[in-house]
């Protein structure tokens, strides 16, 4: 826990100051956690704005303390997979659908300024997105939460209220549909 | 085709890189003015929605008690148990010589 259960129970109780404290201790966790969920940084803080909006509006739901962190990763969850299931509606271009010709020009366009690393870090994240585009949002978010995040199953029983053994069946599946798709893109780029 | 062992590891090893290429982020200095905003004008809505169902359930309660009020009320008796044709009929009676002529029956008429 990143604060004591008395301030959790003060902002429950509608302290504002205690929540506004809440706020400043879990912010940059929770987007973290949405960076690696939605894989676009500029909607990063609105999602995290949500998260925290929601979380104002429900703490008086939250049955003690002790269970915040799980429900605040529910409250993280469910707001990355309503952005994910928006954005699916929205057609969007991403430099990994440009030409090469169109990213230099992109690039010349920002400056050019870009390092060298930033932009092995940017296609990793692209390389990760695509191949998760293999398996549907929920099981993205599932998938990230376990592999990327590092939550235990125990942890997610908790998130999703859904059974240990549902969950590894739904994470199994869904890591093989990944694994499919990653295996299939590393012969296409051998050969080609 | 099936998934291979080694392409678990390296699955692993990619996501394991995705992690470290997306570290926790810094929120900017509006982070938390821009929030409190939302939280107001939420706050705000919820606020007005609330004042307007309890407007409407306040008029909604008076017009029924009025409605109850006045259905239960013993209506007033008229001036005049006289109903309107009758009052007419009174005002121009028929034997009224000024208005109408008296019948007049001719007993010699033939066929009777």
């Amino acid at each position: 826990m990143l604060v004591d259960f008395e301030l959790i129970r003060r902002a429950q109780q509608g302290d504002s100051a205690a929540f506004n404290d809440v706020v400043l201790a879990y912010r940059k966790r929770t987007m973290g956690t949405i960076g690696r969920l939605i894989a676009r940084t500029e909607d990063v803080e609105d999602v995290a704005q949500e998260v925290f909006l929601r979380l104002y509006f429900s703490l008086d739901q939250l049955r003690a303390p002790e269970v915040f962190e799980p429900w605040l990763y529910r409250l993280t969850v469910n707001a990355a997979y309503d952005y994910l299931r928006k954005q699916r509606r929205r057609p969007e271009f991403r430099m990994s659908d440009l030409s090469e010709q169109q990213v230099m020009m992109a690039d010349a366009a920002a400056g050019g300024k870009a390092e060298h690393d930033q932009q092995q870090k940017k296609k990793l994240r692209e390389t990760v997105d695509s191949l998760l585009g293999a398996v549907s949002e929920a099981d993205r978010v599932l998938l990230l939460m376990k592999e990327v995040e590092g939550l235990s199953l125990r942890e997610l029983e908790k998130i999703y209220r859904v059974k240990e053994n549902a969950l590894k069946v739904r994470l199994f599946r869904a890591r093989q549909r990944v694994l499919k798709a990653f295996e299939t893109s590393e012969q296409e780029s051998g050969n080609g | 085709m099936y998934p291979t062992e080694g392409g678990d590891d390296k699955l692993d090893s990619l996501l394991q890189a995705y992690r470290e290429a997306c570290p926790d982020r810094e929120p900017s200095a509006n982070f938390m003015p821009a929030l409190w905003r939302r939280i107001e004008s939420r706050r705000n809505l919820t606020f007005s929605f609330q004042r307007m169902v309890r407007s409407f359930v306040t008029v909604a309660a008076a017009v029924t008690i009025a409605i109850g009020v006045y259905v239960s009320l013993p209506r007033a008796k008229p001036a005049s148990e006289v109903t309107y044709l009758e009052a007419l009929a009174e005002a121009n009676a028929l034997d009224t010589p000024e208005n109408v002529e008296p019948v007049r029956l001719d007993l010699n008429e033939p066929g009777r």
